[in-house]
């Protein structure tokens, strides 16, 4: 167990020798998972960040080397590795959506800028403390007090947090700070998760039920559903930004003379440049198409390829959409049409 | 292997001859500046590789020497975009940067034993010429039977790897070579006419042969029609598919067809695969 | 409410039926009780699902882009600042008169989501809106909701300029009452900005512009941004080449100049319809860079907001040799 103020002093020491990205309230009340420089910084209250905590392992915009041309030589040097980092309050579907994108930057090619920073972060999960309109991560086999996928668990009870230690990294945050953790009232703590784990089952006011869904929309590639869906689509990149699944990346060019970096920034399937060829085809020309593979990509792709939902059903898009394109609706039609 | 500690680090690279194809094609002949990196180099006929020009950008390329030459490495590009075009306003011995190889290249193992048909249109005979040489060369020739070349362009101008098509490759034991363009031009004694009209005028008996092309979509288009008339099977066609690529291994989320990644699954896919893709590239 | 629903889907039956347009855009049940959504209809029978009250904020004029190189007759519906968007579209060409079928509602206010949305019980549903004047009532199976137009309207309706579309070849109900607050400046936010000094000014702007996330989605919403290829999105722009400015990254001098040439862009032709505003998800309050352009071009041409009417021509777009030039 450790109570609000000792979490505060846990995260201030932290600060001191490590990377600690919390989610902040900017001056307009948006949540992000930001970098802090005290516990103070950190906005407790938050319910759901609106950008995903992917920001931290895949950065909008990260430098990934540098060059210099000078003289007609080439000199290439990569971006130093990222440090120790701890991320702290990831919730449930976030979580998974972290496990989700392991397996993309992993595998035979690896992407050493994001395991790196996976490798040395380590993922503080805490509880949701309410169920948000657009929630539906139970639809996805997760619990909003699940601590799958974060090396050490918190969940509020009371004025403390139940901390519950989930890997070897998690223990060695424990082990570094003793004094802050105490044993006094687990039980409590643990009867206190469960409570609130059966309270918040019952606030779900979305539920889609994914049974046959990927066999059913993997046979669907040609129906006219997805320009029903396309026409309202303004093919703006919230869903795909605000998605804690979503990894796509451009990379591009950063120079001034001879000297020069290359950075890779988020890109997104919605937008109109993004598989266009030098020949001007391209492949995913309409909104038709765009629409079509974002939701395959989540009902289908990612899973045939890695085995992993690629929705955690975090509502950020249906809460988001400009347009209410809602992916819980998309998944009800996808079993209604012929 | 290329670069295997980090896989979106270019290595430094210099090049060493520029070869002219076309008035806007050339053949880049590179090598790596460290030799290490050269001398561990190992890539498959048909596998790809990221070039960087520093100030432009990166783009995906076919290797399109055969891995049989080990000392370099030879691409084959067209003036088309920004990288492109960086890349031709370079000189011999400007600085380059390579990463790679991507793709699955060609599966020769399974082309062992048999004749093989080669279909190219004009900048398509790039990915090509690596499994051709590759066949040719010494030491794998015995391995495979006919291999028969029939290439096409628009015009003379447009034909690439003109000394290894008009001169080389013809004079090779057990290898044919029909070479035609679009239109007749007074200094052309060669065949006039499409690929695929070409190709049924040849008629190349497709029984236990295996076909390989690569060119532009309406020429594929044709030649497939072609090419099962003259008996060749779905599952002994390779192409190439090409799309746009930023990362080549799997990341970006650009060149997918469906889910497969044409930078990881592709670009060489057989008949019966590419029909089994939904219709997007 | 009622009536204006019946009337809207009785006219896009018999635009449908009479095969006198293709499709009747409008709004459509949403997914929760505190929106809608555009709605497509292509068949009479469709357009049973139209509908329409306080919960139709889209600018549904932007989808008209969609199928301007078509050659097929299409039915839109708008309100009054949306109906500024249509003019403007007609005026800049890009949409035929010909084509174009403006079905018109008359707009009381739209409500604000991000205020009624928290007010909703979890999982209601929405069977029905009233309007008593002062007040909006969801009906909901959950409860009848109110929600009193003095507190839950989208700020821009405070300030609204035309409640009845400026444009309509139907007219899907009678005149309401506008929801503008009597005797409100429509300035008086830029001139709050414009009161501090350089540095305070830039600093505001630099802190909203390093928020930004680069989704496109003011630009993407926005009637007036309807370029076929975005400059932003040009394969290669000339001044692109030298550097990162105009590319994916989000830095603020990145961010910067995709708000300022975007600002600049729009000029003249930014109706002020505030979508760029009410899609924003990190609520950066773009409308107020819009105003400022609005009541400079009032000021520097005697502008009005653009889209009031077809014959106006856009301050930019026509010389005149009074127009000021102290430039020069």
């Amino acid at each position: 167990m450790i109570t609000r103020d000792q979490l505060a002093t846990l995260l201030d020491r932290l600060v001191e020798k490590n990377k600690v990205i919390a989610p902040v309230s900017d001056n307009r009340g948006v949540v992000r998972y930001t970098a802090i420089r005290t516990a103070g910084d950190v906005a407790w209250e938050f319910d759901r960040a609106k950008v995903p905590p992917k920001s931290h392992f895949l950065p909008q915009t990260e430098e990934l080397y540098c060059y210099d041309t000078t003289g007609g030589e080439l000199r290439i040097e990569p971006v130093p590795a990222a440090g120790r980092a701890v991320v702290f309050g990831v919730h449930p579907c976030d979580l998974r959506a972290i496990a989700a994108l392991d397996p993309v930057f992993d595998g035979v090619f690896k992407d050493v800028y994001y395991l790196d920073k996976r490798e040395r972060t380590v993922v503080v999960g805490l509880a949701c403390k309410q169920v948000l309109p657009g929630c539906f991560c139970r639809s996805y086999g997760i619990e909003p007090t699940d601590g799958e996928g974060a090396d050490l668990m918190l969940t509020e009870v009371g004025d403390r947090y139940y901390a519950e230690i989930l890997t070897p990294k998690g223990e060695a945050l424990v082990r570094e700070f003793p004094e802050l953790f105490s044993d006094g009232g687990v039980e409590e703590g643990r009867r206190g998760k469960e409570a609130l784990s059966r309270e918040l089952a019952g606030q779900f006011q979305r539920e889609v039920d994914l049974t046959g869904v990927k066999e059913k929309v993997d046979t669907m590639f040609e129906h006219p559903y997805w320009q029903e869906v396309a026409r309202k689509c303004i093919g703006c990149g919230i869903c795909t930004y605000l998605c804690p699944t979503c990894h796509c990346f451009d990379i591009i060019e950063n120079h001034s003379g001879h000297r020069g970096s290359r950075l890779r920034c988020w890109d997104s399937c919605m937008f109109t440049d993004f598989t266009l060829h030098t020949s001007s085809h391209n492949p995913r020309s309409t909104k038709k198409e765009r629409v079509r593979n974002r939701f395959l990509h989540k009902l289908s792709y990612h899973n045939e390829r890695y085995g992993l939902a690629g929705c955690v059903g975090c509502g950020r898009c249906v809460a988001e959409c400009p347009v209410n394109i809602d992916i819980t609706k998309i998944i009800a039609d996808i079993k209604e049409v012929d | 292997m290329g670069n295997v500690e980090n896989c979106l680090l270019p290595l430094p690279a210099t090049i060493q001859k520029i070869i002219p194809e076309t008035s806007d094609v050339n053949t880049y002949r590179v090598t790596f500046d460290d030799p290490e990196v050269m001398a561990n180099w190992r890539n498959k006929p048909g596998q790809l590789a990221m070039i960087s020009l520093f100030g432009a950008g990166e783009a995906m390329f076919s290797i399109s020497s055969s891995p049989t030459q080990r000392d370099y490495l030879e691409f084959t590009i067209r003036k088309a975009g920004v990288v492109t075009k960086a890349l031709h306003s370079l000189e011999e011995g400007g600085k380059i940067g390579i990463r790679g190889p991507y793709g699955n290249g060609f599966p020769f193992d399974l082309m062992k034993g048999r004749d093989v048909l080669f279909v190219g249109g004009g900048i398509g005979l790039a990915p090509l010429r690596s499994l051709i040489e590759f066949m040719l060369d010494d030491q794998n020739r015995a391995d495979f039977g006919k291999i028969e070349v029939l290439y096409g362009a628009r015009s003379s101008d447009d034909l690439c790897f003109k000394q290894a098509v008009l001169e080389d490759w013809p004079k090779r034991p057990n290898c044919e070579v029909w070479t035609t363009i679009d239109r007749a031009e007074d200094a052309w004694k060669g065949h006039v006419g499409f690929v695929p009209a070409y190709l049924e005028e040849v008629g190349p008996k497709g029984e236990g042969k295996v076909a390989v092309l690569c060119g532009p979509p309406i020429m594929i288009k044709f030649v497939l029609v072609g090419l099962e008339k003259l008996g060749f099977k779905d599952e002994m066609i390779y192409s190439t598919l090409e799309l746009r690529m930023k990362c080549g291994v799997g990341k970006c989320g650009r060149c997918n067809i469906g889910h497969k990644f044409v930078c990881l699954e592709g670009p060489v896919f057989d008949l019966v695969q590419i029909k089994e893709l939904p219709p997007e590239f | 409410m009622k009536a204006v629903i019946d009337n809207l889907r009785r006219e896009a039956v018999r635009l449908l039926a009479n095969d006198e347009v293709k499709m009747v855009i409008g709004y459509g049940e949403g997914t929760d009780a505190s929106r809608t959504t555009p709605y497509f209809a292509s068949t009479p029978e469709q357009s049973a699902a139209f509908t329409w009250g306080p919960l139709c904020a889209n600018n549904l004029a932007k989808h008209l882009l969609d199928y301007r190189y078509e050659d097929t007759r299409l039915a839109v519906v708008v309100k009054g600042c949306d109906s500024r968007g249509i003019n403007r579209l007609l005026q800049d060409l890009q949409f035929p008169r010909e084509r174009l079928v403006v079905l018109g509602v008359p707009c009381g206010g739209q409500l604000d989501r991000n205020l009624i949305a928290p007010e909703i019980p979890p999982g209601a549903r929405l069977q029905g809106i009233e309007d008593t004047g002062k007040v909006y009532v969801l009906v909901t199976d959950k409860g009848r909701l109110s929600f009193p137009k003095d507190r839950f309207l989208m700020p821009k309706c405070y300030l609204c300029e035309t409640n009845m579309p400026v444009v309509a070849d139907f007219m899907a109900g009678d005149p309401v009452p506008s929801p503008a607050r009597e005797g409100s400046d429509r300035t008086a936010e830029v001139n709050e900005i414009e009161a501090l000094d350089v540095a305070a000014r830039s600093s505001f702007w630099d802190n909203e512009f390093s928020r930004c996330l680069r989704c496109n989605a003011c630009r993407n919403v926005c009637p007036a941004c309807s370029c076929k290829e975005c400059v932003f999105e040009q394969a290669v722009p000339g001044w692109q080449q030298s550097g990162i400015i105009g590319s994916k990254a989000n830095s603020l001098p990145e961010n910067m100049v995709f708000h300022l040439v975007r600002m600049f862009h729009v000029i003249g032709r930014c109706v002020d319809c505030g979508e760029c505003e009410r899609v924003c998800p990190v609520d950066i309050p773009l409308r107020l860079l819009y105003r400022k352009t609005l009541k400079d071009a009032h000021i520097l041409y005697g502008a009005g907001t653009p889209g009031m009417s077809t014959e106006v021509q856009s301050p930019l777009s026509e010389f005149s040799p009074e127009d000021p030039e102290e430039f020069m």
